[in-house]
């Protein structure tokens, strides 16, 4: 415990605001999104697209979050789901919340067609190698505001599967995934198709250092069946429960069932190895997003926890302790993170040939 | 004659001179933006794309459609600027290169969604602009066969082409049974459809173009300057003689007002790398000499560059679409 507080007391995360010491994160959600745009959306004309309401939305409910104590949102959608980074500036700098900006892809369905049929003969979709390129970028470079320039760094590389189960060009992204976090330090996070123990050791299979993993999607209810939690923790990765208040309807468990599922968790020893978060959109534009507001956890579901038993101390560590070493680069990393400079957009442009 | 609607508003069709009816301003994959490795230097594309325009008036060209359907990095405020800087007119077009290349968004939608779209693209704007859409693109997949997405945009785009006038232009002649189909049971006329790309290597069939062209269509040798003869030419690419010798036959079975002709060269390709030296202008620098030394008159060239172009956009009066019952009743019946 000891050596892991000095870790952390150490460590640094990256936000979109540069990086922060690991320990003034505070309370942290791990996996939610802040506006998300079904790929796509944005060029209906049904859809609106108004950047002030978005951001004054999205204000609102990050000061919800922050006056029950919130101090640290990760905005796991990844590159292509509408991120926004200049948004996400903008609103740290005006709710005092820190955000975290993550790269990654997937699910297939919502890839576009330059990753899946590229203008080749076969259309080979991309193989692990070009998506950890792609990715590791976006880690060492910064983040894309695409075609104008590179941003601050990615602090997490997030990967989603069909919950169906993983396709091969999922594999793919998991493995560059896993990848990116071995060479670069960041965690990778992902939400599992149909096995995730099976998705796991896919991600292990990499070279990466299961500290350094985080599985997501673990109260759905075929995980919960399964005792993935548990086998997660027991190989040293993270069990992220995160779809707290879902509920059956949307194949995950209830909260009153998550609650024992964290006490047991808690009770087996793994305290250190269970993340919450509520997977909430904060802003959705082109698809459906449950009515969940970033404060539910600290609201709701904390208390639920202290009924069940659950200590302030333990409390703790799952909200602040684990999320901030979980976020904290690996400074071992063969790759180092470069700093942000508004001056430097010029080395992205490549000269036109002809 | 009637009008053609150009992202700076409709022009009368007599207006449009000299017209290749498929060509990019850039196209590229959805996704390509993420990736660095084809970021240009904006001021360099900007200047790259204003020569190639700048050129074509040269050689007396007057009209650009730019074929990049939804996504694919049509950009209307650029065109604008585009077609005020060089004075040509360039037409954007609605719909998708072909569902592979749709957004997730667009691709799970219904074929109704989908008839609004590029009724709402040709009738009111795109993309907040008040710039309209001159013709409706669509087009075939990977894999030989349309898709079940590919039919629910061709389908849409025969209901929309019905309700606004507007032509199609397919991206690819692949698997032309399932597409001739899908317009018939709309009740669309073959002679609003130019059915694109039938020169490109790896598809060619010269009855599928007769039968095209028999049946009112338009055959598209719109991939011309793809040449196997250059360096790193693209999968799709031709041996030069070979294409010209393709044109000629089409000529000779009496089809000069069903043939098109285009590049489809990208000014500035946007997410692969292109073919170094390709553009637009190929047709009058390379095509033209290959054809009028195989015999084509100048009075021929005219029909293939102005009139035909021209007839081919001009809007058509809007029909009913089919009764969903009558359409059903065709397709017992198939």
């Amino acid at each position: 415990m000891l050596q892991n507080q000095q870790e952390i007391s150490t460590g640094v995360v990256r936000t979109v605001l540069g990086p922060v010491a690991a320990q003034d994160l505070g309370i942290v959600l791990i996996n939610e999104s802040l506006l998300s745009v079904y790929p796509g959306a944005d060029l209906a004309p049904e859809i609106n697209m108004d950047k002030s309401e978005i951001f004054e939305t999205l204000k609102r409910k990050l000061n919800d979050f922050r006056r029950q104590g919130g101090q640290t949102i990760v905005d796991a959608s990844g590159m292509f789901h509408g991120r926004d980074v200049w948004l996400y500036q903008t609103l740290s700098k005006a709710t005092g919340v820190n955000i975290i900006a993550t790269t990654g892809l997937g699910p297939e369905k919502l890839l576009g067609g330059y990753f899946v049929t590229p203008q080749t003969n076969p259309p080979t979709p991309w193989p692990a190698e070009k998506f950890a390129g792609l990715f590791t970028q976006e880690v060492v470079e910064g983040v894309v505001v695409p075609r104008v320039e590179r941003s601050t760094a990615a602090g997490a590389v997030v990967s989603i599967a069909n919950p169906e189960g993983i396709t091969n060009e999922e594999k793919s992204l998991f493995r560059g995934s896993a990848q990116t976090a071995r060479e670069t330090g960041v965690v990778v996070s992902v939400q599992h198709g149909a096995d995730a123990i099976a998705d796991l050791e896919l991600l292990l299979a990499e070279g990466v250092d299961p500290s350094r993993v985080v599985i997501g999607g673990v109260d759905r209810q075929t995980a919960v069946g399964s005792k993935a939690a548990f086998e997660i923790a027991r190989r040293g990765a993270y069990a992220s429960i995160d779809h707290i208040g879902w509920g059956s309807e949307e194949g995950y468990i209830s909260d009153a069932e998550r609650v024992r599922l964290v006490v047991e968790l808690l009770e087996a020893g793994f305290s250190e190895r269970v993340l919450l978060s509520t997977s909430a959109v904060g802003v959705a534009k082109g698809h459906p997003a449950k009515e969940l507001a970033f404060d539910y956890l600290l609201s709701t579901f904390v208390p639920l926890l202290k009924k069940a038993g659950v200590t302030d101390e333990q409390i703790r560590v799952l909200l602040e302790e684990n999320p901030q070493r979980v976020l904290t680069v690996d400074t071992t990393a063969a790759l180092k993170i470069k700093e942000y400079s508004v001056a430097g957009w010029r080395q992205w442009f490549s000269p036109v040939d002809h | 004659m009637g009008k053609v609607n150009t992202v700076l508003g409709p022009i009368a069709s007599e207006d449009l001179g000299v017209t290749s009816l498929h060509e990019h301003i850039g196209f590229g994959l959805p996704g390509c933006d993420l990736d660095t490795q084809w970021w240009k230097k904006p001021d360099e594309a900007f200047e790259v794309t204003i020569a190639k325009l700048r050129r074509f008036r040269e050689h007396g060209g007057k009209t650009f459609v730019d074929c990049t359907g939804i996504g694919n990095g049509r950009d209307l405020e650029y065109f604008q600027v585009l077609s005020r800087r060089t004075g040509v007119h360039i037409v954007a077009v609605t719909g998708f290169v072909a569902g592979d290349s749709a957004m997730a968004y667009f691709r799970e939608k219904s074929v109704e969604y989908l008839t609004d779209l590029f009724v709402h693209e040709i009738t009111v704007g795109i993309a907040g602009t008040s710039a309209k859409a001159g013709a409706i693109k669509v087009g075939v997949s990977r894999g030989g066969k349309l898709s079940e997405l590919d039919k629910r945009i061709y389908r849409a785009a025969a209901r929309a082409a019905l309700k606004t006038g507007a032509p199609i232009i397919t991206h690819l002649t692949t698997d032309p049974q399932t597409a001739l189909a899908i317009f018939d049971e709309e009740g669309l006329p073959l002679n609003r459809v130019l059915m694109g790309h039938a020169d490109v290597g790896q598809d060619v069939d010269e009855e599928r173009d007769s039968l095209i062209a028999g049946r009112g269509g338009y055959v598209g040798f719109d991939t011309i300057g793809y040449d196997l003869d250059m360096e790193n030419p693209p999968y799709w690419g031709r041996y030069r003689k070979d294409r010209v010798d393709h044109f000629m036959r089409f000529l000779g079975k009496g089809f000069l007002d069903k043939a098109v002709i285009a590049a489809d060269a990208n000014c500035c390709a946007l997410g692969w790398p292109g073919l170094k030296g390709h553009s637009v202008n190929y047709l009058f620098e390379e095509f033209l000499p290959d054809i009028r030394k195989a015999g084509v008159s100048e009075e021929a060239i005219e029909q293939l560059l102005v009139h035909t172009p021209a007839t081919f956009l001009t809007l058509q009066e809007p029909q009913p679409v089919r009764r969903i019952e009558e359409t059903e009743a065709v397709l017992a019946k198939n």
